[in-house]
């Protein structure tokens, strides 16, 4: 059974109706109803006229949701940008809306930025004495709300949290995706909303790493100094420790992000040593292996087939336990310096889930000038980005394959 | 073969990171290696074409600098207490602010507001910018 919900951009008005209007085009996208009515309109505050929207969602919608945990802003990453990538597309601001929205919208996935669940704006936070960090400055009842209105093929009215003013604007419509990201410190703090989740992944920069990335990001500004940088993250990091850290038992994958063991005394954090830390068991997600799934592997490819420049690439993989869960790890050290020694090393990967051979150096092929291109966090944000697309496969096939049998029985 | 150049992350600035920091350590650029081999200072920054995103690029400055002095004033007190963490809190959120605009305008070459603008052309925010 189908329910059909009507909206409009703009709130309901008594002088209109849905019956009557002159000169209507119907046209049809997906699963939505689009009327656009060029007639006259009794409402005198019309901007632009606005179309009408019906949207019909079958019983057992098909969003899949998608949890991502980090602690550096929303919208940015380049985790994002690689992940809308792999199902096609460039991921936009949604067009004509608040420009300062954190929003991002593609043809498959649209990202929400958790900030925007934040119960208290700025000015707020100060008088309560509380950092964004703290679940006290966040309203998770929303939050749990309107993930799971999306998920089950609601359009939602969500708040924007503006970062430039640090207050909260008026919501903007979100209509449920293929692929619902969200997006931000605590995507699975509430247990609620965790278990809305189909896939979950944190990103874990260790301390120095995170220093030498903040150093990149502010020394350029007027007001920072080494100092006044390292002031912030020291004080952020109680309640970093506190709300957002233990986050990490609960995903599905952890991407884990350190200085290079490869070069002694290294405190630049330009090599880096990245560990892709994989749940097992986890439905519709098989970890990526290094030849021999469930065995411990040591291995540098550069030598006699390949050659490297300093300090050259070394991977390990294995079975552990993180956090009492069974896990698999897949680390990389060092960089790729050349597309040589990238299709290489994904010659010898198993299990990524990629639709032809290549597939992992194509994409990193096509974001080259993204940071992290050139190691493991491009690498392996990248085979993520696959597995989540084959995961959203899976699950879609599950669905549409359920009422086929049905009808057989 | 083909030979394809990665880009690295953006160098880090030429100095001497131990943990000794020179009391007042002001770097007034950080550097990166073009291609060429020059060093380019990162503050040329691509300019913004709206007034709107350009207010906002001097208004997040403004914050970042306005807020660092003020974080630095409230923990001389106590570096512990709840004021100085959300103090710190306020410079982390609006330097990151800063640094999205900066990626999009730099490395994504767009300007926030075409969208807006394109629909609202005549709003104060939309004049374009003259350099």
């Amino acid at each position: 059974m189908a329910v059909c919900t009507v909206y409009t951009t703009r709130s309901l008005s008594s002088t209109c109706s849905i019956s009557t209007p002159s000169k209507t085009r119907l046209s049809s996208y997906q699963n939505q109803l689009v009327l656009y009515s060029s007639g006259k309109r009794s409402s005198k505050r019309g901007s632009s006229s606005s179309p009408w929207v019906i949207s019909c969602s079958a019983g057992d919608s098909q969003t899949v949701v998608i949890g991502l945990a980090a602690d550096s802003g929303c919208g940015k990453s380049t985790f994002m940008r690689r992940l809308t990538s792999v199902f096609g597309g460039a991921a936009e601001p949604p067009k004509g809306g608040n420009p300062d929205s954190n929003t991002l919208i593609s043809d498959m996935t649209t990202v929400i930025c958790l900030d925007d669940y934040h119960s208290l704006d700025r000015t707020g936070r100060k008088e309560k004495g509380v950092t964004a960090l703290d679940p006290r400055a966040n309203d998770f009842d929303l939050m749990y709300d309107q993930v799971k209105a999306l998920k089950s093929g609601v359009a939602a009215e969500k708040p924007i949290y503006n970062h430039v003013t640090g207050l909260l604007d008026p919501p903007e419509l979100i209509k449920p995706p293929k692929i619902l990201v969200i997006e931000g410190l605590h995507p699975m703090f509430d247990e609620r909303v965790r278990d809305l989740l189909d896939f979950s992944i944190y990103l874990d920069i260790s301390n120095e790493v995170k220093f030498a990335w903040k150093i990149q990001r502010d020394m350029a500004e007027r007001g920072h100094s080494l100092e006044s940088i390292k002031a912030s993250i020291e004080a952020r990091k109680p309640d970093f420790d506190a709300y957002i850290d233990p986050q990490k038992q609960y995903a599905d994958a952890v991407i884990e992000v350190l200085p290079t063991q490869l070069i002694p005394d290294d405190n630049e954090g330009k090599v880096l040593r990245v560990r892709l830390i994989m749940k097992e068991g986890v439905e519709h997600f098989s970890p990526v292996y290094l030849f021999d799934e469930g065995s411990t592997i040591s291995w540098i490819p550069c030598g006699r087939k390949l050659t490297c420049s300093y300090p050259g690439i070394k991977f390990s993989y294995g079975p552990d336990s993180y956090f009492g869960n069974e896990v698999s790890i897949l680390e990389m050290d060092g960089q790729f310096d050349r597309l040589d020694e990238l299709i290489y090393v994904e010659s010898h990967l198993s299990n990524l889930s990629t639709k032809f051979y290549g597939e992992v150096t194509q994409q990193m092929l096509k974001h080259a000038d993204f940071p992290g291109s050139n190691n493991g966090t491009g690498l392996f944000q990248t085979i993520v980005g696959l597995k989540i697309r084959d995961l959203y496969e899976q699950i879609t096939s599950t669905k549409t394959a359920a009422p086929l049998e049905a009808t057989k029985a | 073969m083909a030979a394809l150049r990665f880009n690295s992350l953006p160098g880090i600035l030429e100095m001497n990171l131990t943990s000794s920091f020179s009391p007042n350590p002001k770097l007034s650029f950080a550097s990166f290696h073009c291609d060429n081999k020059k060093r380019v200072s990162r503050m040329v920054v691509k300019a913004a074409k709206y007034k709107g995103t350009q207010m906002r690029e001097k208004k997040l400055t403004e914050l970042i600098e306005e807020k660092v002095l003020e974080a630095k004033q409230v923990c001389e007190g106590d570096e512990t207490s709840d004021e100085c963490k959300v103090a710190w809190d306020e410079v982390e959120e609006v330097s990151q602010a800063k640094a999205d605009l900066r990626r999009r305008l730099q490395i994504e070459k767009k300007d926030p507001l075409e969208s807006f603008c394109q629909e609202n052309p005549d709003t104060e925010e939309c004049r374009i910018y003259e350099d």
